[in-house]
């Protein structure tokens, strides 16, 4: 599944995104990064498709996404947001779930087929034995998956994950970024994830975007794309790129 | 001089009342029945907008300025403007009477008869002493007496039968009766209600459920029908015809029938042509014969002193094609 | 494991619809009138089955008149209003919406209103009701505008037209004659014994579509519960389907509220109990709410048929029972959805 982005304008208050053009590579993670109020969420919302973009068009494998139903839509982009809004308590399977709603008709149940998916998202998160826990009781790593098995769930070919790492310690930090790496390797699908932790875009990516005053910096694999002068425009810090022991590091 | 009101208070009157204010229509239509109309200076808000009788009764109200509202509750500075000697008030709300009082510096008698025959002849005379037409009043209550009399069964179980077990639908619902109505009770009837509420909550309205009124089983269904015909929601046609309550007795024998009934109490003339009007339902062999309408109209001279009154509310209520028969 | 657990769920799902029948055969051996236990078979039979006895039973009135549309109306008006109020705090993403808060309470008491104090027997209260209580809920999504699908505007809206609809109410009051007011206080206080097989006529079909197609949308409710935003990613058109969800649940309390007048609180608290039993997911909690809803109006109002020798007005047993046990409720289990 291809993305192309092509002349995305969207702006709210005194915050206007510009993305002339931007393709995003197929069956691969691309990570988008900045600093605050860059438009990471903005972008990727506007990817998503969640509210049409006033002006340009984002096209996936040639179609123009908002003209599509939402049910199709739905069938090939998956959005997972950063924090779900909850009110009720749900077991982690319903919760899952719902992430068939585009295969679902209105008046009807979940099926047989709906339940295997679900199942199957959860078993390849690594939530196996969490059908029946209820979504309060689980931790901000936990929740973070389960949202994410949802999405899996949809079955779309493209997944788009705001901000998964924020608020996670290391260990569970790593631990999602290896499922998306596994989601695009293993199951080729299209992922696009907004990040904070540079050395955590620098480690899984395979492309990165970066992303200043709501423009596109740069873009490309982390290897090329990554040097000290770009770093320093974008994040106004002096910040220094390292190799050790065979990784690559960011060092202030 | 000094009384004792219905709420049991002790109230001083001076000796000569000229300017009267009164809430409650019972004792508005008292005074007019006592001659001493004139005596009013204002109106309460029923009598002047929503009662059929007393515009007919008493003309002059349509020129006295109106000094209540929808809840009986007094419009002060109206009330202070009109200067009055003493204020009469329900006695439905006992502060109420307490609260004028102390506002108005005025005294406030609460009267009413509280829906029994002795209690109207006491307000009766109660008023009379006040307003200075003990004469009258004295004239009035022994025609009520009398009247009662007439209508009254035979005491003895001679002729007449026992008494009809009678259920009254007020209030505009088939399911709400007032579990205590004297003038079926002095017509020689039974309210199959009475005792359904306990005593010390007095005469008030009880709500049943379709059900009960079948095992109640009563001889007489008796509607209010002092709503003007298009707007009344329960019909004798409507009771006749329910299929609900056709194995009812009343309904199987047609003794459904339109009474009266009343808004604030009583009126005193039209308690009396009730109480012969219901005489006649219940044991139409010995009660007294006659035209109602004419013999209303008697009454209603006796107490008014004016022609034709009944026949005027007949004709409001369309209630001839319920009392000739 | 898991069979047993499918097990004892569809054991409780069967329970649940079989209780209102349950109950519904035992209301009718309940009433002032005394019928024994076997006359009420034998009655039920001979209606049932056809070449029955000639003459009519004096029972089968009561039970086929009065008694049998009566408990009809109470279940289907329990129903009605307890999965409204289970399908609005779904789609509102809050717990404490219930039909009330659309104005279909007020702008139904405003139409008997109208109907008994100004237009007499030509239109009679139940129209009027059911019509003023739709116009109220038209109200809300109007004002509302274009946000009418977010929570916080149409809150806010239905707040405004309940009291708009109140002080309209209040204004009829000021000006209607004693005679008409009797009967809309009365009107007002909510009650199920008034209703006739004519009243029925229309309204438990109204009602029995409406819940089933609430029942049938219970998982769509999950969804929709999610919030605007993450239903509108997971392909779900949410504008159409939250005002489908707001359409049959007026449609169903409107038909429910003209002809039994205001009974609250079973929209609120009966999704809750529901809840606290078997957890928050709607495909449970819509059709056990319906069950419940309509089991516990039954049985409230077979406590106002036989608890003395008059009828308390059957909203004041659901307030006078159901805030307390609301605020129990709410302080056992701390947070309000579980």
């Amino acid at each position: 599944m291809k993305i192309r982005v092509d002349r995305l304008a969207f702006s709210y208050e005194a915050f206007t995104l510009c993305v002339p053009s931007l393709t995003f590579a197929d069956a691969k993670v691309t990570a988008v990064v900045g600093p605050n109020g860059a438009g990471k969420s903005t972008l990727l919302k506007c990817l998503a498709a969640v509210h049409p973009p006033p002006k340009g068009t984002v096209f996936v494998n040639g179609q123009d996404l908002s003209a599509l139903p939402g049910k199709s839509r739905a069938r090939l982009v998956g959005y997972v947001p950063q924090e779900p809004a909850f009110t009720f308590n749900y077991a982690v399977l319903g919760f899952v779930l719902t992430g068939r709603a585009a295969f679902i008709p209105a008046l009807a149940s979940p099926g047989r087929h709906d339940l295997e998916a679900a199942r199957e998202a959860l078993r390849f998160v690594g939530l196996d034995g969490f059908e029946e826990r209820p979504f309060f009781e689980l931790s901000s790593g936990e929740r973070r998956l389960v949202l994410i098995a949802r999405t899996l769930a949809q079955q779309s070919e493209i997944l788009l994950l705001d901000e998964p790492t924020t608020f996670l310690d290391p260990r569970h930090e790593s631990e999602i970024m290896e499922l998306v790496r596994r989601l695009a390797v293993e199951k080729g699908k299209t992922v696009v994830v907004t990040l904070h932790a540079l050395d955590m875009a620098v480690k899984y990516a395979d492309e990165m975007v970066f992303l200043k005053g709501g423009a596109v910096v740069a873009a490309g694999p982390p290897l090329q794309v990554l040097d000290e002068r770009l770093l320093r425009a974008v994040y106004d810090i002096d910040m220094g790129l390292v190799d050790v022991g065979g990784r690559r590091l960011i060092v202030r | 001089m000094e009384i004792v009101d219905t709420l049991g208070r002790k109230v001083t009157i001076p000796g000569t009342v000229d300017r009267v204010i009164s809430l409650e229509p019972e004792v508005t239509r008292i005074i007019v029945a006592l001659g001493a109309g004139e005596k009013l200076v204002g109106i309460d808000f029923f009598l002047r907008r929503h009662d059929h009788l007393f515009p007919l009764v008493f003309p002059p109200a349509s020129r006295l300025p109106v000094v209540s509202n929808q809840g009986q509750d007094l419009h002060y500075e109206e009330a202070v403007r009109l200067r009055p000697d003493v204020i009469f008030a329900s006695p439905s709300e006992w502060q109420a009477a307490e609260a004028i009082e102390r506002k108005m510096k005025v005294p406030v008698a609460a009267l009413a008869s509280m829906g029994r025959f002795d209690g109207l002849l006491a307000e009766i005379g109660t008023l009379g002493r006040i307003l200075g037409r003990e004469g009258r009043a004295a004239a009035l209550t022994s025609y009520i007496k009398a009247h009662l009399e007439t209508a009254a069964p035979p005491s003895s179980g001679t002729g007449s039968g026992p008494r009809p077990s009678v259920y009254l639908s007020f209030w505009g619902s088939l399911v709400r009766t007032p579990v205590s109505y004297e003038p079926v009770e002095a017509a020689g009837g039974r309210n199959v209600a009475s005792g359904a509420l306990p005593d010390h909550l007095g005469t008030a309205g009880l709500t049943i459920s379709l059900e009960k009124l079948l095992v109640w089983d009563p001889d007489v269904i008796l509607i209010q029908g002092n709503y003007p015909p298009g707007e009344r929601q329960v019909t004798v046609e409507g009771v006749l015809r329910d299929p609900r309550l056709a194995s009812l007795r009343a309904v199987r024998t047609g003794r459904v029938h339109y009474t009266f009934g009343f808004w604030y109490w009583w009126d005193p003339a039209l308690v009396l042509v009730e109480t012969l009007h219901l005489a006649r339902l219940f044991h139409p062999g010995s009660a007294p014969g006659g035209d109602l309408v004419r013999t209303g109209d008697v009454i209603f001279k006796e107490v008014y002193g004016a022609e034709g009154l009944f026949s005027a509310l007949c004709r409001v209520l369309e209630c001839h094609a319920w009392t000739t028969k | 494991m898991r069979g047993r657990r499918n097990r004892k769920s569809a054991a409780a799902f069967v329970l649940a619809a079989i209780l209102p029948v349950v109950l519904l055969v035992l209301s009718l051996n309940i009433g002032a009138y005394r019928i024994p236990p076997k006359a009420v078979w034998s009655t039920i039979i001979d209606a049932v089955v056809p070449g029955g006895t000639a003459e009519a039973s004096p029972y089968a009135d009561i039970l086929f008149r009065i008694r049998l549309p009566r408990l009809l109306l109470a279940l289907f008006a329990g129903a009605a209003l307890a999965v409204s109020g289970a399908s609005l705090q779904a789609i509102f993403r809050n717990p404490l919406v219930f039909e009330f808060s659309l104005g279909i309470s007020y702008g139904a008491a405003f139409g008997a209103a109208m109907s008994l104090v100004f237009l007499g027997r030509k239109v009679p209260p139940q129209a009027a009701a059911f019509v003023f209580a739709i116009a109220a809920v038209l109200a809300v999504l109007l004002i509302a505008g274009k946000a009418a699908s977010q929570i916080v505007t149409i809150l806010l809206s239905g707040v405004i037209v309940s009291a708009l609809f109140q002080a309209l109410l209040s204004l009829v009051e000021l000006f209607a004659n004693p005679y008409a007011l009797q009967s809309l206080i009365f009107w007002l206080m909510g009650s199920l014994g008034q209703a006739t097989w004519d009243d029925l006529a229309l309204t438990l079909p109204v009602i029995g579509v409406g819940v089933t197609a609430l029942i049938l949308l219970r998982w769509r409710l999950n969804v929709l519960s999610l919030g605007d935003d993450e239903a509108r990613a997971l392909g779900v058109d949410v504008r159409r389907e939250k005002m489908l969800v707001i359409g049959l649940a007026a449609l169903t309390t409107a038909s429910a509220t003209a002809v039994t007048g205001v009974i609250s609180w079973i929209g609120l608290i009966v999704p809750h109990l529901v809840r606290m039993a078997v957890g928050a997911d709607n495909r449970k909690v819509v059709p056990l709410s319906a069950a419940a809803g309509a089991s516990l109006l039954l049985v409230a109002d077979d406590i106002v048929r036989t608890a003395a020798s008059f009828e308390i007005p059957i909203g004041i047993l659901t307030s006078v029972v159901g805030i307390p046990l609301f605020i129990v409720l709410l302080k056992r289990s701390g947070k309000v959805w579980l």
